[in-house]
């Protein structure tokens, strides 16, 4: 089984690497890094954490855009070059050829996440900010955050068009990183179906926050141990439990 | 015939591309491009906006608006004074998003010096940088200086920088410095006191030598103070002031017997009158052991209590 999803995985990341889209938006992150250390010029002070925290920003936003706008036409594009009737005609089931798509583009996007890091990593140096275990702690968890969302976009892309699965995908990632702060709010509320709504709410969405760590890496914070393994399990968690999801719905689906 | 059409086609969309470039800058130049700060319009969304909307990305969001607060006063948008409000919700945002930012704490107790709501929203600021930064000595500084110099506060600015004494790369003055606010209001005892438990609390040498240092200081004061109500008693007297302080010792009726040393271990030193000011100093501090203030200083703080007493007057 592992092989035959490896196979699947290896031949979506050499499609995937044949996207313009893909360098694009790897282009504009380094750029955006580059204008981020422009920026930093601007203040006189903590302008080597500046430029950290604009790298940060930079290859979260391009590794959720790119996990976001090539995911969702993971499966739809199989289906709409009806590819996925030979591959599916092969010994291989519809969970391992969903399995084997999600891998395939998240090796694709966690190289990409090593490029900007390494770039990231450059300018640090050049600017003289420092480095350290947390840089790499708020690096991996950015790559798990990756995870969820690229999992996201092929749960959606098993089901419906690229446009609609762009945009759930999109919502659920702003609703994950709002859901801590509806529980506060809601938690403030007089009435008791917000109260236990909002509660549910961050329950059940994906609890995006916990995979931010840039401003402790930026600050030169110390981390500890639990708040990089747990987010990590978490994360593999909900990976699991919407690709199960998604392999259910898409077993179901006619073509 | 083809190419030539080719080549007329390009000259004319040239043509059209340098219209079109024209037509935008003359028309960008007609009308009033005065950033939203320029006209006082500039509107800072709380800082519970900013942190749900700013949507994992909460550290550039704040380098933003930090960027927008250093624009304001390095910008030419017209006095600082006008904006602080912004400023202060600017810096309020800035630190509430990342709290752990060093540096616009500090730049908000410089700014925010307009009228005592300004000054006490920069003293929140420190506060809430105290609390990030309780190691850092400097926020703990600018604190103290606000409740001295604008709140007029001694006691609680002695409060706060007895705080910072100690910290890493706090200056060995600010003992002395917290000993000199003391005895402000609470006595050259209460001054004194406090330096003693310093001196026995201490083991490094260099401070123990910075505090016994001050405990001197007070001493001279003391016996300076002594010379002074001496002096009032010449006064008394012969119905006017002494020349020198040597005239305390003379005449057939004097004042004091003798005078006290004007140093206590080292010799070749001696009271004087200090000519700016006429006070009795002794000629090795040649000062008097209150909180230093220039002519410069007391003129801007006059100016400062002038303005919020106008201001407070006109709210009454």
């Amino acid at each position: 089984m592992i092989g035959r999803i490896w196979a699947m995985a290896v031949n979506t990341a050499r499609e995937a690497i044949r996207s313009k889209l893909l360098y694009t938006l790897l282009f504009f992150s380094l750029a955006m890094m580059l204008l981020g250390s422009v920026l930093s010029m601007l203040s006189y002070v903590e302008r080597e954490r500046m430029v950290q925290d604009f790298a940060f920003a930079s290859i979260r936003l391009f590794s959720v855009a790119i996990a976001v706008f090539i995911g969702v036409g993971l499966i739809h594009k199989e289906v709409e070059r009806r590819t996925v009737y030979t591959i599916l005609s092969k010994p291989l089931s519809r969970a391992e050829f969903l399995i084997g798509k999600y891998t395939g583009l998240l090796l694709i996007i966690w190289l990409q996440v090593a490029i900007m890091a390494s770039f990231f990593a450059g300018v640090s140096l050049l600017m003289g900010a420092p480095l350290g275990f947390t840089h790499l702690a708020a690096l991996a968890l950015i790559a798990v955050e990756v995870a969820v969302v690229v999992a996201l976009a092929t749960l959606f892309s098993s089901f419906t068009t690229p446009l609609l699965a762009s945009f759930f995908s999109c919502g659920l990632w702003f609703a994950g990183h709002l859901t801590r702060d509806l529980r506060d709010h809601g938690a403030n509320s007089s009435s008791a179906l917000v109260r236990e709504g909002t509660a549910w709410m961050h329950r059940i969405l994906p609890d995006l926050e916990s995979f931010n760590l840039s401003i402790e890496a930026s600050h030169q914070l110390s981390v500890a141990a639990s708040d990089i393994w747990f987010p990590a399990l978490y994360g593999a968690g909900y990976v699991a439990i919407i690709l199960a999801s998604a392999a259910m719905i898409f077993e179901r689906r006619d073509f | 015939m083809h190419s030539a059409c080719l080549r007329k086609r390009g000259w004319l969309r040239m043509t059209l591309l340098v219209a079109a470039i024209a037509t935008t800058a003359a028309a960008h130049s007609q009308f009033d491009t005065t950033s939203r700060v320029g006209l006082g319009q500039l509107r800072v969304p709380s800082p519970d906006q900013v942190r749900l909307w700013s949507l994992g990305f909460d550290a550039a969001v704040a380098d933003y608006y930090w960027l927008r607060a250093i624009g304001i006063v390095g910008g030419e948008t017209g006095s600082i004074a006008q904006h602080e409000e912004v400023l202060a919700d600017l810096i309020d945002v800035v630190t509430e998003v990342d709290p752990w930012v060093d540096h616009p704490y500090r730049f908000a107790a410089v700014w925010l010096t307009r009228d005592r709501e300004m000054v006490e929203r920069g003293n929140r600021l420190l506060e809430r940088g105290i609390s990030y930064h309780p190691l850092d000595w400097r926020n703990r500084y600018h604190l103290a200086f606000n409740y001295f110099y604008y709140l007029d506060e001694q006691p609680r600015a002695a409060d706060v920088l007895e705080g910072a004494i100690g910290l890493e790369g706090a200056p060995l003055y600010l003992a002395p410095l917290v000993a000199r606010l003391r005895s402000e209001r609470g006595g050259l005892q209460v001054a004194a006191a406090f330096l003693v438990q310093m001196v026995e609390s201490t083991e490094d040498q260099y401070k123990r030598a910075e505090y016994l240092k001050a405990l001197d200081e007070i001493q001279i004061e003391e016996r300076a103070r002594l010379l002074d109500a001496a002096r009032a008693e010449y006064w008394r007297r012969n119905g006017r002031d002494i020349e020198r302080v040597a005239d305390l010792l003379a005449g057939p009726d004097p004042v004091l017997q003798r005078l006290p040393r004007a140093q206590l271990y080292l010799d070749g030193f001696e009271w004087i009158l200090e000519p700016e000011t006429g006070q009795i100093v002794s000629s090795y501090y040649r000062g008097r052991y209150r909180l230093h203030e220039t002519q410069t200083d007391r003129a801007r703080k006059q100016r400062w209590r002038e303005k919020r007493e106008g201001v407070e007057g006109e709210g009454a």
